[in-house]
């Protein structure tokens, strides 16, 4: 991402991103964090390519999104990107099956491959027993799995995850990130995820933090999950109020 | 804000929504007046018509108030379901359920005060060219535009209190929920996706049996058949929309090959659920759409009647009379008179009807003479006939025997005078409308019928034959006027039961024409604006349940849109869920009305002879096309908001 804008037009002018730019190479796990009205989603939004940047440019897997044309984004959509939305957004008419298979679907694989595929994935992230389920029968863990599931049976090239963790108790949330982490190293997907939650940040590989739609600050992982989480906290109280504030956090 | 602007607000504010429902209400509205100002009408000064034209308004606005209260409620409930969120808002506000109440009842009475009013106005600005229709249809005068305060208090009393009925009868659709509910608003998949087999596989055989049975009926079973069949197709229509429709959905979803093809998936799973969440409105749009298409098709098979009346009546006044009739020399030229004061050029054939007993059947026949038959063709424009001595032609006694009389060749003896005959053939038209001198008629030469001289067995000279005057009037259609006082005379002879003392008997087809032309064309009129009515009511349901579910829809389309749906596969998804929620109680209607067409074609090919098919297809042709251009107007709007998400 390079010197990306986008400001939203309208009553009120409003600048939701400010010359951000970052890279995220190929196989990395990227959090990226923010407070309130930072700009995440927005930024989520334009790499998901729903969205256009006022200016600058996107360029993912060195294709740019900008230049394609509304058909051939959705088949780029379809390909390229898995999506995990904090609410799940399962469609409540299909079974845990029908809502994994959904993007095999739409882009016309073989009936075969589609059953094997989703055998695999049912098998990985212990499925099985709720394949015939609907959204509505199963727990909120179950249904991010499945979700998880769905953005990943086509095999994309990026994992976009929006606050995947937002709605979900503390165990689940760390089967899920488990998951995520899992994903990321066997199959070295990029996992771009947007979050508050420091603890979910500290499974990444690299978590950013961006405030009021500009570059904040970057911090890497070390050995440790513990000091990451200590050290994005760290951070994070710094982003949250002004330098001053800083100390007496540490005190407490 | 008061509360009264609240409400006032919330109404104006969502005019959109509202505006179906404004528009199926202001259209009934506007019919119900018209048929009101028709039925106080000052002008209609002819017993009869006003007989007609009144009990027709009457029957059919019983009819629309009825429909309308139940389409109304039905709606109401559909609106009110879809604002639950707000409602729970409101409530979680602090509003009391009182307050809510009222809140929906001002509403409810705001929408129906505009659209009473709006449909009077429009009402009295079409009345003009309604009260032209209708003057046409009843070829009368003149019928003015009038005012008079009946029209507009009837329209206002009846639709006031259907609104009053609505708005506090539907407050109880949001009891007793609560609040958490009514913000989360629910989802009843399990209810949903649930079926009986056994129903399903009634519903199908029920409507299989109907269908059938309505087929290959007769006319001796039809009377039985139209008392078991339409509860029976209803009941199998009940059970095709919950259960069959859903089951066979369900083999559908079976075979993956053919389910998790592309976006079949998708469009498959949330037609089971569309049409399942909306079967009972499915089942009703099916009934009243049958109901409108049968209504509209039977009254343009009686108007076909009507075309065919000149064919079945080709002679314009006929008056037949007993030898010694007293009346007889007094009627005819007061019929001269008439037709010469209204300046109608006429020609008159007077025929001596002489009956014997034929050898061949033993029943009595009548007969015609050669130069009586040739007069009239000649009069009539029609082909002239020429018969030797001993020779004899059948005269058709119906359109039917025509066919049926053509390869007939009999020799027979007409017994009391002893003249042989030979019949052979028949005459090619009919002369006399069916049965006015009875079935067993022949015609032969002049020499045959002067050698008839016997009386028939049993009865004096004077009694086996009588006289039959056949007026042509060209302008046959401005007859109605011609020997009204003879009508009379028959009529109440009919009425008190002393017809067959009366020793003459009259006829004009002219003025039964214009009778039977008026009733038919005014109950169409009548009919056609109640089907329409009826189908635009139909068309709303399906609008408002879409809109309905507009907002879940809008969040799906969103997720699918961002795992890479195309616009163009949009678009499809879009036109595979609501094809079979627009054309399936469509067509099961059209099927509906197809099958109980074959029946009633039974009865009236008993009755009259007519066929009916070809305006059938008219009907049924012009509903689908009304049923396309409400099609593309609905998906037009239900993707551009989709697509706004």
């Amino acid at each position: 991402m390079d010197e990306v804008t986008k400001v939203y037009e309208g009553k009120v002018t409003h600048r939701a991103i400010n010359q951000l730019s970052f890279e995220v190479s190929k196989g990395e796990f990227v959090a990226v964090m923010g407070p309130s009205g930072s700009g995440k989603t927005t930024l989520l939004n334009l790499i998901s390519t729903i969205d256009s940047a006022t200016s600058g440019t996107i360029t993912i897997d060195g294709q740019n999104p900008e230049e394609m044309g509304k058909t051939e984004l959705a088949l780029f959509r379809r390909k390229q990107l898995g999506f995990v939305f904090q609410d799940f957004n399962l469609l409540q008419m299909l079974t845990v099956e029908e809502n994994l298979v959904l993007p095999l679907t739409l882009d016309g694989h073989k009936i075969n491959e589609m059953k094997k595929r989703v055998m695999d994935l049912a098998d990985k992230l212990d499925l099985k027993q709720i394949l015939e389920k609907r959204p509505n029968e199963i727990s909120g863990g179950q249904a991010q799995r499945t979700a998880i599931g769905r953005a990943l049976i086509h095999r994309p090239a990026i994992i976009l995850a929006d606050e995947p963790t937002g709605n979900l108790d503390s165990k689940a949330s760390r089967d899920v990130l488990e998951l995520l982490a899992k994903v990321n190293q066997e199959q070295k997907t990029t996992i771009l995820m947007v979050t508050h939650d420091p603890i979910a940040a500290s499974y990444c590989d690299r978590v950013v933090f961006i405030k009021d739609g500009a570059f904040f600050n970057e911090i890497y992982s070390d050995d440790r999950r513990q000091t990451f989480f200590q050290r994005i906290l760290n951070l994070l109280s710094l982003l949250g109020g002004n330098v001053n504030d800083l100390s007496t956090i540490r005190l407490s | 804000m008061t509360f009264r602007q609240f409400a006032y607000r919330n109404v104006v504010r969502n005019r959109r929504i509202y505006a179906a429902f404004f528009m199926a209400s202001i259209f009934s509205v506007m019919v119900f007046f018209m048929y009101s100002m028709l039925m106080f009408h000052p002008k209609i000064d002819d017993e009869f018509l006003r007989e007609v034209a009144v009990s027709g308004m009457i029957v059919a606005e019983i009819i629309l108030y009825i429909f309308t209260l139940f389409f109304l409620f039905y709606s109401m409930s559909a609106f009110l379901q879809a604002r639950s969120k707000e409602f729970g808002l409101l409530l979680q506000l602090g509003m009391e359920k009182k307050q809510l109440n009222k809140l929906i009842f001002l509403e409810t009475m705001l929408i129906g005060a505009i659209s009473i009013a709006t449909g009077i106005i429009f009402g009295y600005a079409f009345s003009k060219f309604f009260f032209m229709i209708v003057r046409e249809l009843l070829q009368l005068e003149s019928l003015p535009l009038y005012i008079s305060w009946k029209p507009f208090a009837l329209t206002m009393g009846a639709f006031f209190s259907l609104f009053v009925i609505i708005a506090m009868t539907s407050v109880v659709f949001i009891r007793d929920q609560k609040i958490i509910e009514l913000i989360r608003g629910y989802w009843k998949n399990d209810e949903l996706q649930s079926y009986s087999k056994a129903k399903a596989v009634a519903g199908i055989a029920m409507l299989l049996f109907a269908y059938g049975a309505a087929a290959f009926t007769s006319i001796n079973v039809v009377k039985t058949l139209s008392i078991i069949l339409p509860p029976l197709a209803a009941l199998g229509t009940y059970f095709f929309f919950t259960h069959s429709v859903i089951f066979i959905l369900h083999q559908v979803r079976k075979r993956k090959s053919m389910y998790w093809h592309r976006f079949n998936l998708i469009a498959v799973s949330e037609v089971t659920v569309k049409l399942r969440e909306n079967a009972n409105m499915y089942f009703i749009v099916t009934i009243v759409s049958t109901v409108a298409f049968l209504s509209v098709g039977t009254l343009t098979s009686l108007s076909s009647y009507t075309g065919q009346f000149r064919e079945l009546n080709p002679l314009s006044l006929i008056y037949s009379s007993e030898i010694n009739n007293p009346y007889e020399s007094e009627h005819i030229s007061l019929m001269r008179n008439e037709l010469e004061e209204q300046g109608l050029s006429y020609t008159l054939v007077p025929f001596m009807i002489k009956q014997q007993t034929s050898s061949f059947s033993q029943y009595k026949v009548n007969i015609l003479r050669e130069s009586d038959v040739n007069s009239l063709a000649i009069a009539l424009g029609l082909p002239i006939i020429e018969l030797d001595s001993g020779d004899g032609m059948f005269i058709p006694y119906s359109e039917d025997s025509i066919k049926f009389l053509g390869n007939r060749n009999i020799q027979t003896v007409l017994e009391e005078s002893n003249v042989p005959v030979s019949i052979e053939g028949v005459y090619p038209q009919m002369l006399f409308p069916a049965m006015i001198i009875g079935s067993n008629i022949i015609v032969v030469s002049d020499e045959d019928y002067q050698l008839i001289s016997e009386p028939l067995e049993g009865r004096t000279m004077l009694t086996s034959s009588f006289k039959f005057f056949a007026f042509h009037v060209a302008e046959w259609e401005r007859t109605k006027s011609i020997g009204l006082e003879i009508e009379t005379q028959v009529t109440d002879a009919i009425y008190k039961e002393k017809y067959p003392d009366l020793p003459f008997y009259f006829e004009n087809p002219g003025l039964n024409y214009s009778i039977i032309r008026a009733t038919f064309s005014l109950l169409l009129f009548t009919g056609l604006m109640v089907a329409a009515v009826l189908l635009l009511a139909a068309g709303s349901f399906i609008y408002f349940k879409l809109y309905t579910g507009l907002e879940r829809d809008k969040l799906q389309f969103e997720v699918l849109k961002r795992m890479g749906l195309t616009d163009q596969e949009l678009v499809k998804i879009v036109n595979r869920q609501l094809i079979p929620q627009f054309f399936l109680p469509w067509g099961i209607a059209m099927l509906h009305s197809a099958f109980s067409f074959l029946s009633l074609q039974v009865i009236w090919s008993n009755l009259a002879e007519v066929s009916i098919l070809s305006e059938m297809i008219l009907v049924l042709v012009g509903f689908t096309l009304i049923q396309i251009v409400y099609y593309f107007l609905i998906r037009w709007r239900y993707i551009a908001h989709v697509r706004a998400s």
